[in-house]
């Protein structure tokens, strides 16, 4: 009964308090957004980043309440850098946000020259986490990744590997296995992932690593080996992962929202607050799984550190195996 | 399978979905008629609002919008001499030579006659062979796609014009401009000059307008003395129901290019200016008479006009299948599909196919319309802007121009980049430059470039590789018979005119 008595009290007391602190820290961001929120797109209209920016949008829209809008705007280009530049370089009011691509939004910053490095950046939540896979065609011979490395043993540098592009999650991930297998692969970058599986589908390259999600809907043609994460995919229950086969080999495309750097405290505490109540919106989560996604907010400094640590292994790579 | 087909045709013919096609094909062919003004920039546009749609009433507008323009494109290349799409350059060949003598209105029937039919049967092969021929797609490996670039590259030479040295100085031009940008196999930057807009190559539509749109505005404005507006308001055209008769001598053209057409967009990669390009060339050697081809012959107009809407719903069938968007306007179909939780693959047949099969019949309804609304409606209504006062139809054509290009990355660097197009192209037109050459240079030269060393790089450099599938053997058989041909028989005429003489 004592008991009982606490326990109402406590939860009337967080209750009251919330609710203080929802009014007093109101007039705080009582303007804000006073203008639609524009989300930049470093890629066309219709492509991948720009579903995922419309569709998070709409929850976006509803979770920050106040009337809030959120229009996406494309600037497509040099691998999504004229985006990720103008992003860096908006005012930070919390009025332009932009969609961010690890690791190739700083693997880029490596191979070229770039306007901005990880530091330019208020990183507000990553969104979704799409791990790589190993593929290789149903009628292919290899049938485990330990068979497929094998292969590219007999003859280092002479089996191939197709990839989206490089500089990428698809050409990191095979440069990780090969150094993770002490191997080495051809690589062939293709235009893009859908062409990489197109060629693999025919028979014309022995293998190729690809996002998780470009597999779906191809199980009949393809046949997953690997999965490049430390645990296997709600999608794919049935593939092991590299590190279950004796490669600890780690590597995907991570999609989230980034703002300029330097937001106002409660604009920012604002946004952060928004995106982590999506981590558990149902209607999001089915909306992003129909389109092969899993849904994996990563708010606030994690997500500064997850940006911070793909930016060490791209550094990495173009150390060791600089790809122009 | 077929079951689904029928199944799915139901609910495509509801109200709303019908409507949807019909506002699809006079936008798009709105669009395709304005320079600069795209398919694909029109279903960008529409994309976000498609959110809130239902998917057919979504992907019947894109349906409609992709056909339509694929014909819009058609009108300012015949009454203009400025293509409206890239898809249209082959249409000007003979559309504007024809439209000089006073036959323009045929020339847009025979161009809207041509693109429905191409688009029919499009629509149809989608619609019952789109499996099998997906796995014909999965043949074309990037060995296989050089082999037919190099076989479009044999219609350069017809393309060269009467002074050979300046037609090839054109297609060098052309290849020169598929250089610019980040080479995609090792990442180096060739020609960028440091510009970030550059690293992903020149966009078609920025060339093409510049090259193709700005001198003929030019021109227009330059021409002090005003049109005898009376005539030029009047195409002089009959009802299209008493012209098609007339044009059934063309069946065989358009059987050609409406295979040359589906094969080109099953092609990864490939897209409908080469299908035009390509069947434009094959009419031609196919003709009993190639000397008049190039001066108003009505049947070059139906051979690229079939099969730029040959090329729609078939390149639609690797991108619904594998998941290739094989042109720009099939890409951001894909993103529509994508929004509304369609993911392309094979799975998409069996998890939907009431939408899959609806998508489909809208293609059909859509070519089908091409001949209600282009032929009768908007044929008529666009002849009536050529009554403008040339200065004020050359200033519109500039600024339409401007924000077309503008708006396809949405900067003004694409703007300036086309500006200076606009002042090559105007020096090769007043130096008698042909500009197809260019355009073919730019599509095929990278096309092959970038296939050659895909190729060269699964081989390990071996350049056996390029002869090493019987699909790649074929394609070499066949360019062989197609340079060789003509040298044999040239050989045998002058030997047979020897004899004479002797």
């Amino acid at each position: 009964m004592f008991k009982m008595i606490r326990r109402t009290l406590v939860i009337s007391a967080i209750t009251l308090s919330a609710q203080a602190m929802a009014t007093l820290s109101n007039p705080a961001f009582a303007d804000y957004p006073d203008k639609p929120i524009e989300v930049i797109v470093g890629y066309s209209a219709g492509g991948g980043t720009d579903v995922l920016a419309r569709v998070v949008g709409k929850y976006l829209e509803q979770a920050l309440g106040d009337d809030a809008s959120v229009v996406v705007k494309n600037q497509p280009g040099a691998g999504g850098q004229i985006g990720f530049t103008s992003v860096a370089a908006a005012r930070a009011d919390g009025h332009t946000l932009g969609t961010f691509n690890l690791p190739a939004a700083m693997a880029l910053t490596y191979d070229r020259q770039a306007a901005y490095d990880v530091d330019s950046f208020d990183y507000l939540a990553n969104v979704v986490h799409d791990p790589n896979t190993l593929v290789v065609s149903q009628n292919s011979p290899y049938h485990s990744l330990k068979a497929l490395i094998q292969a590219a043993k007999e003859k280092p540098g002479s089996l191939g590997m197709a990839l989206s592009a490089l500089g990428g999650n698809d050409h990191f991930s095979a440069l990780l296995l090969a150094a993770a297998a002490d191997t080495e692969f051809n690589l062939i970058p293709f235009n893009g992932a859908s062409m990489a599986r197109t060629a693999l589908l025919g028979g014309h390259v022995a293998a190729g690593t690809m996002a998780l999600s470009q597999t779906i809907g191809f199980e009949d043609e393809l046949r997953v080996l690997a999965v490049l994460d430390d645990e296997r995919s709600s999608f794919a229950p049935e593939v092991p992962t590299a590190k279950e086969q004796g490669y600890d080999v780690e590597m995907g495309s991570y999609r989230g929202f980034v703002a300029p750097h330097g937001l106002p405290e409660d604009i920012r505490s604002r946004l952060e607050a928004a995106f982590r109540a999506l981590a558990d919106n149902k209607a999001l989560h089915d909306e992003l799984a129909a389109q092969g996604n899993t849904l994996d907010i990563v708010v606030g400094d994690d997500y500064r550190e997850l940006a911070e640590s793909q930016s060490d292994i791209a550094a990495q790579l173009w150390e060791n195996h600089p790809w122009k | 399978m077929y079951g689904n087909l029928i199944d799915a045709l139901p609910s495509v013919l509801s109200l709303g979905n019908l409507l949807a096609v019909v506002i699809g094909v006079v936008a798009g062919i709105c669009v395709g008629a304005l320079p600069g003004l795209s398919a694909t920039m029109a279903i960008s546009v529409l994309i976000p609002f498609t959110f809130g749609m239902d998917p057919l009433v979504a992907l019947g507008m894109m349906a409609g919008i992709y056909n339509g323009a694929m014909y819009g494109g058609s009108i300012p290349a015949v009454l203009l001499r400025i293509p409206g799409t890239p898809a249209a350059v082959a249409t000007s060949f003979d559309g504007y030579p024809m439209a000089q003598q006073g036959r323009g209105g045929y020339a847009l029937q025979v161009a809207v006659v041509s693109s429905a039919l191409g688009g029919i049967v499009s629509a149809l092969v989608l619609m019952l062979l789109a499996p099998p021929l997906a796995k014909v797609t999965l043949l074309f490996g990037p060995t296989e796609i050089f082999w037919v670039a190099v076989f479009g590259m044999s219609a350069i030479v017809f393309l060269l014009g009467g002074d050979v040295l300046k037609g090839l100085i054109s297609a060098a031009f052309g290849v020169f401009v598929s250089l610019v940008g980040a080479d995609t196999i090792t990442g180096a930057e060739r020609y960028t000059f440091g510009h970030l807009e550059l690293l992903d190559g020149i966009n078609i539509v920025v060339l093409l307008v510049g090259l193709y749109a700005l001198p003929p505005a030019i021109g227009l404005l330059e021409e002090v003395r005003d049109f005898d507006t009376e005539n030029t308001g009047r195409l002089n055209t009959t009802s299209i129901w008493k012209a098609i008769p007339g044009m059934l001598k063309y069946w065989k053209t358009w059987v050609r290019s409406s295979i040359i057409g589906v094969f080109v967009g099953i092609l990864p990669g490939a897209g409908g200016s080469m299908a035009a390009f390509l069947s434009y060339n094959e009419a031609r050697r196919a003709s009993k008479n190639p000397e008049e081809w190039g001066k108003g012959e009505p049947e070059g107009v139906a051979a690229s006009e079939t099969s730029n809407n040959a090329d729609t719903a078939a390149a639609l069938i690797p991108a619904l299948t594998l998941g290739i968007p094989g042109t720009a306007v099939a890409a951001v179909m894909l993103g529509g599909l994508l929004i509304h939780g369609l993911q392309p693959g094979p799975m998409l047949f069996r998890d939907n196919p009431e939408i899959v099969f609806g998508f489909m019949w809208q293609f059909l309804f859509a070519a089908v319309l091409l001949i209600f609304l282009g032929g009768a409606l908007a044929t008529n209504s666009f002849a009536q802007v050529l009554r403008l006062p040339r200065p004020l139809l050359g200033a519109i054509i500039i600024s339409l121009v401007f924000i077309g290009v503008y708006s396809i990355n949405g900067r003004m660097f694409d703007v300036y980049l086309m500006l200076g197009f606009g002042l090559i192209g105007y020096f090769m037109d007043k130096l008698k430059f042909p500009l197809p050459p260019v355009v073919l240079g730019l599509i095929l030269g990278g096309f092959a470039e970038q296939n050659l060393r895909l190729a060269l790089r699964i081989g390990g450099g071996d350049w056996g590789i390029l002869a090493s599938s019987p699909t790649a053997k074929i394609l070499i058989g066949m360019i062989l018979l197609v340079v060789l041909m003509p040298l044999f028989s040239r050989l045998r005429r002058s030997r047979k005119a020897n004899r004479v003489a002797g």
